[in-house]
């Protein structure tokens, strides 16, 4: 159920003028966000190491009757799939996909895109301002996942003109050719809808910070436009920045886990939440080998809910008047 | 200040005509973008080039990206949504208006139990503010959230009708008990926003001078939570609610899926493989206007239920 997702710090009242770093501090004093973080620790940490932790091979098959999708055992903690690979380190390969793909959205379409234009939109005003914002309501009113899907599928279809191309002129082989064009794919088609919440953000906040009396003082200075932006504005806007895309985190690796599952993103046999979680997920699936599924299933929503308390918890940091004492 | 609504109200709905079509002209270009065109699909692997340049020339394949963009708009506002090269021998409208009524009704009772549960669970919070309940409500929740509908489907199937045989996993439409499950599923994960938004709106309204003396003279508590708090704190839901209006009609993609159920949802997901260009075109266009106007009706009624609010000035400011 699409309800719309409004965040809640962002349209229930005026913004407060500044959000400092050190309010942030206070995060690690709250005990579930303190938890939250070291999930997120150990998630990200297992997908960055995932090559030098010893008995992780996400691809050796045993098929054996005694091997495939067994339940989890001594050997292997989650269990074993169709092929009588190891779940565990499927899962913790799928990771490094997840980890990839949020982080090539969230610098190319939250940080660069939305800070980008939220800054300019903001801090110039007028109709460059009109023009950022009218964008991303009409962006924002597409049915995103429909026009995903749609960009993903069309761009499929040609991944092989793309895999050649870079066969014949970089050093990549087939294989990581066509992975790269994957991720590519995905990513283009997820950033021109990754911006506009940041961008909103960033945007009230400058306004905010524009009529400060630090930024007359600089403007009268003679600072340029660029150093004003860079070295007032800038700071005072990345604490909301960051607060808006832990909220906005989960959904982002949901974009990536959802085409997986529909087999429009990361393909077998390179692990992804999505094509793990499809392997166990149906009824009959389910019945016959619960493992696949929960094994698959639970270190992803641990993830996102480990950002969404995040989230939560940021939010209630910035906006003192609704917090939990 | 009528005519100051009513002036607003015209300059609101002009803006969606240039908005409306950058949409169209955005979302024509994209879906064009796929290689292989309509005719490719209709006729399959093997074709005679004569009959596909034939039929290419009837439904103006042939033409520029622009002549047909301009084509489809002039068809469009004569009431003609295309063929659907899917589903050979029904126009789109055939195709999609039974599906649009399907999602529609799933959705709409999805959002009323999404709100019912939400605005309770968002108020109980706010009150138990300072104790651990108040967390504890908006993290169960959250982890809801957190679930994929297509991990929670599977689950529930399981346990709910295989296991012990509670409702049935057939499609027996909308008003039958089957379709508990379904609705069920779409709603879950909603509740977590509407409650968190309800809390802050709460939290922000109990603070108000008017709570404060509501108290001071004596009144129950249930009637200041009831009347003073909670009537001010809806006042921010409109917001909410208008903008997941759209959404009932968008379709749930996993639960349409997963219940084979014939919803737009899952006739996108079709029309996207297939592809169905005409079909889909027509479903994005759908949503994205619904969404644009939407939008504007929610200004429209703050204008009209809240009159500080600066007439004049758009949504965002």
């Amino acid at each position: 159920m699409a309800v719309a997702q409004a965040s809640t710090f962002e349209e229930t009242a005026p913004l407060p003028p500044v959000v400092r770093w050190a309010s942030l501090r206070r995060l690690l004093r709250k005990k579930i966000a303190f938890v939250a973080i070291v999930y997120l620790v150990i998630f990200y940490g297992a997908g960055l190491l995932a090559p030098v932790i010893p008995g992780v091979d996400p691809y050796k098959q045993e098929l054996t009757r005694e091997a495939v999708s067994q339940g989890p055992s001594a050997e292997h903690w989650f269990g074993t799939d169709a092929f009588g690979r190891d779940l565990l380190s499927r899962v913790i390969y799928a990771t490094r996909t997840t980890i990839i793909f949020t982080v090539a959205v969230v610098v190319t379409g939250g940080l660069f895109l939305g800070i980008g234009l939220g800054l300019l939109a903001g801090y110039r005003g007028g109709w460059v301002d009109t023009l950022i914002m009218r964008v991303g309501e009409v962006m924002g009113g597409l049915p995103t996942l429909i026009i995903i899907l749609a960009l993903t599928a069309a761009f499929r279809t040609r991944i092989d003109d793309f895999v050649f191309w870079l066969q014949d002129h970089t050093w990549m082989s087939r294989d990581d050719a066509r992975l790269l064009v994957k991720f590519v794919i995905i990513t283009g088609a997820s950033v021109p809808f990754a911006w506009i919440g940041t961008s909103r953000i960033v945007r009230g906040q400058a306004f905010a910070l524009r009529e400060n009396e630090f930024v007359t003082a600089a403007e009268m200075m003679g600072a340029s436009t660029t150093r004003i932006v860079t070295r007032h504005i800038l700071p005072g806007v990345m604490p909301l920045v960051v607060v808006g895309l832990s909220g906005g985190m989960a959904a982002i690796a949901g974009t990536e886990v959802a085409l997986s599952f529909l087999g429009l993103g990361i393909d077998p046999p390179t692990p992804s939440f999505g094509n793990l979680i499809a392997d166990g997920a149906g009824v009959r699936a389910f019945a016959a080998n619960p493992h696949i599924l929960l094994a698959t299933a639970i270190p992803l929503v641990l993830f996102s809910f480990a950002w969404n308390l995040l989230g939560d918890a940021l939010v209630d940091i910035v906006e003192p008047r609704t917090r939990n004492r | 200040m009528a005519s100051g609504l009513l002036g607003y109200t015209i300059r609101r709905l002009l803006w969606t005509i240039p908005v409306l079509l950058v949409i169209s002209m955005f979302v024509f270009w994209i879906l064009r973008l796929a290689p292989g065109d309509p005719v490719d699909v209709l006729l399959g692997q093997r074709y005679d080039d004569d009959v596909a340049a034939r039929l290419r020339d009837k439904y103006g394949y042939d033409e520029p990206v622009h002549i047909q963009y301009f084509t489809y708009m002039t068809n469009l506002f004569q009431g003609d949504l295309g063929v659907s090269t899917r589903h050979t021998d029904f126009n789109v409208s055939e195709v999609i208006w039974p599906k649009i009524w399907v999602s529609t009704q799933l959705g709409f009772l999805a959002l009323i139990i999404v709100f019912s549960v939400g605005i309770p669970v968002g108020i109980y919070a706010a009150m138990a503010r300072g104790t651990f309940i108040d967390p504890l409500t908006i993290s169960f929740w959250l982890f809801i959230d957190a679930i994929p509908s297509f991990v929670m489907i599977p689950i529930l199937q399981y346990f709910l009708a295989l296991k012990f045989s509670v409702v049935g996993l057939a499609w027996e439409g909308v008003w039958s008990t089957n379709a508990i499950l379904p609705i069920l599923i779409m709603s879950l994960p909603g509740v977590a926003g509407v409650a968190r938004y309800m809390r802050a709106s709460v939290i922000l309204v109990m603070n108000e001078d008017y709570v404060r003396t509501a108290r001071a003279k004596g009144l129950k508590e249930t009637t200041v939570v009831m009347t003073h708090i909670t009537r001010n704190a809806l006042l921010p839901m409109i917001t909410v609610i208008g903008l997941s209006l759209p959404g009932i009609v968008t379709g749930a993609l996993f639960v349409e899926t997963f219940f084979g159920i014939p919803g737009i949802a899952r006739e996108s997901l079709a029309a996207i493989t297939g592809p169905d260009f005409d079909v889909l075109l027509a479903l994005i266009l759908f949503g994205s206007t619904l969404f644009v106007f939407a939008n504007v009706a929610i200004d429209l009624i703050y204008a009209v239920v809240d009159p500080r609010i600066r007439v004049g000035a758009s949504r965002g400011n």
